[in-house]
């Protein structure tokens, strides 16, 4: 991989809600620079694992590990803050704010101006605000949405909601970045947009850790996936070995026959 | 250019709003003082729960801390005024960070719940202080001391409550225009993703209904002044939620739309009380259903067609 030491390093994790097992004993290393998929089928853990990497969900037993210090048990705003961020499955704008302003909140943890500091007006605040938007922007040209920079984010569809999405993480510098779904309900055009969007991200040496249900999508992309089923890891390798792993095989034909969304498996 | 004009604008609006004052008679004055202590309170209300997102009924009671605070450390207990000044100040700064505490956990019916539990809790204690805060009948009869050699008298105290709006305002605009202004308006519409973004929200709401309650201390304070007067049933519930109705007829998270709202809500029952007596209450009511249902953005939404804001 690209890097000796893992980023993120994911420990005998295991989560239950009541007597739901959601994720049991899980463990995998997510390196700087890399594109890590994750994929199972419904109802396999993986947005409760991306809670636990966020800290929205604490694990019951297992580590977390963030360049070797523990971030399990953190809040969600620390976890941020120690440069992890996140998109969600479902497109959670500010919606009361235009398109920039969104991704300006996204870059909050960089703006190092006190309360005090805007209160009195003072210089450096005007000069880190006066960046911040011009990085803001170019984050939204990066993703393809500078047309639409002051627009309400009401009026985005929801393909450029995904895209505002992964804009407002990147604003924060983040050295990990989880994406839920990114591609989900994404034209063709914004697809091939977003690919080269996480390419460009992983190679600025940003950790991708990606959920995906589209494997067209995302078996070119990812250079290892994690394949979940029932909270448990049943396989990991490069898209070649999972595809041809008997054990994914049968979850996924489990669930829909064609396997994963019609592709030949050993294609 | 702003750099340069901005100044310029906001000497020309205290200039203006000063001079009114010197052109009218006892009545228009009186009018006009409460009027502005209105604008002030809910310019600091307006970015509390239409910038923050805190639906909190506790705004007139920071304001009764504030005037009774001052006016019972100056005149009761004889501390020179500005020290009283300060001390007021920072005990409506202390208590608002006491009552954020607990209550920025709660949200929306909760903290609504929590904060007319603490409105009814100050009307209570003001009501029943003794000698100490006079009772129900209030304290009268104490006058604004000279301060560095001036007398204060007159249409120059309106300039004093004038200024009073005018610091709200531009500490306000400020905080708004800012990343603390962002991250208000982020919890606000979704305070799962703010804390994703990085932003502590507890934090945050703690410091929003801190420094608005403090604001709302410091209108108080020019209150106690107006008449020389201080009573209860000021700060009361009827106001707190009249106050309500001001910002959402305005335009929610509106700025303009708080002024608006208030000088329209303040000014109507002079026109309506005249012709339908206390049915301008029903005005009001029926006034906020229309803005809730047809126009979200208010007041403010129609004078500057911005697209439609989410209500809080």
């Amino acid at each position: 991989m690209s890097a000796a030491s893992p980023l993120i390093a994911v420990s005998g994790v295991t989560k239950r809600f009541g007597g739901l097992t959601a994720v049991e004993d899980l463990a995998f290393d997510l390196f700087p620079g890399e594109i890590l998929g994750l994929i199972g089928p419904n109802g396999a853990g993986k947005t409760t694992m991306f809670n636990l990497i966020a800290g929205v969900h604490q694990p019951n037993s297992g580590a977390i590990l963030l360049d070797g210090a523990r971030i399990d048990g953190m809040a969600p705003h620390r976890i941020a803050e120690h440069g992890v961020m996140r998109t969600f499955q479902h497109n959670m704008p500010f919606a009361g704010m235009p398109l920039i302003d969104n991704v300006l909140v996204g870059r909050h943890t960089r703006l190092r101006g006190t309360l005090i500091d805007i209160l009195l007006g003072r210089r450096r605040v005007r000069e880190e605000e006066a960046s911040a938007r011009q990085k803001a922007a170019e984050l939204i040209a990066f993703v393809g949405l500078d047309q639409r920079a002051n627009d309400d984010v009401a009026t985005l569809s929801f393909g450029e909601g995904r895209l505002l999405e992964v804009a407002r993480a990147l604003a924060g510098e983040p050295r990990a970045i989880l994406l839920d779904e990114p591609a989900a309900g994404l034209t063709a055009a914004e697809t091939i947009r977003l690919a080269a969007v996480i390419r460009d991200i992983a190679a600025r040496g940003i950790a991708v850790l990606l959920i995906e249900h589209d494997m067209h999508f995302l078996l070119p992309l990812a250079q290892r996936i994690v394949v979940l089923n029932f909270g448990r890891k049943i396989a990991q390798g490069t898209a070649g070995d999972v595809t041809r792993d008997p054990a994914v095989v049968a979850a996924y034909l489990g669930e829909a026959a064609g396997g994963f969304g019609g592709r030949n498996l050993n294609a | 250019m702003s750099r340069l004009l901005t100044p310029v604008l906001w000497l020309v609006g205290i200039v203006a709003a000063s001079a009114l004052a010197f052109s009218m008679g006892g009545y228009a004055t009186d009018v006009y003082r409460k009027l502005l202590i209105w604008v002030a309170l809910a310019l600091s209300y307006n970015f509390l729960f239409g910038i923050a997102g805190q639906v909190a009924f506790s705004h007139f009671a920071f304001a009764g801390v504030g005037g009774y605070a001052a006016v019972i450390f100056a005149h009761k207990l004889g501390i020179p005024f500005p020290i009283a000044f300060v001390l007021a100040i920072m005990l409506c700064a202390t208590l608002a960070f006491v009552v954020a505490l607990p209550s920025t956990r709660l949200e929306g019916f909760y903290l609504a719940l929590a904060t007319l539990a603490f409105s009814q809790l100050v009307l209570v204690v003001i009501n029943e202080g003794g000698t100490l805060t006079g009772g129900t009948g209030g304290i009268a009869n104490y006058r604004l001391p000279p301060l560095l050699g001036f007398d204060i008298r007159g249409p120059w105290y309106t300039v004093v409550l004038v200024l009073i709006v005018a610091f709200t305002l531009w500490v306000l605009l400020r905080m708004d225009r800012s990343s603390f202004g962002r991250a208000c308006r982020a919890i606000r519409d979704n305070a799962v993703a703010a804390a994703a973004m990085g932003i502590d929200v507890r934090r945050v709401k703690v410091m929003a209904f801190t420094l608005t309650s403090t604001l709302a201390g410091l209108a108080g304070i020019g209150y106690a002044y107006i008449d020389n007067v201080i009573n209860p049933p000021v700060f009361g519930l009827d106001n707190a939620f009249l106050l309500l109705f001001m910002i959402i007829v305005g335009g929610t998270g509106s700025h303009l739309g708080a002024i608006v709202g208030t000088v329209l809500l303040y000014l109507a029952p002079f026109v309506l009380e005249p012709i339908v007596g206390h049915g301008f209450l029903v005005v009001f009511g029926i006034l906020v259903v229309l803005a809730i249902l047809f126009q979200p953005a208010g007041l403010a939404g129609l004078l500057t067609r911005s697209p439609a804001r989410q209500p809080a």
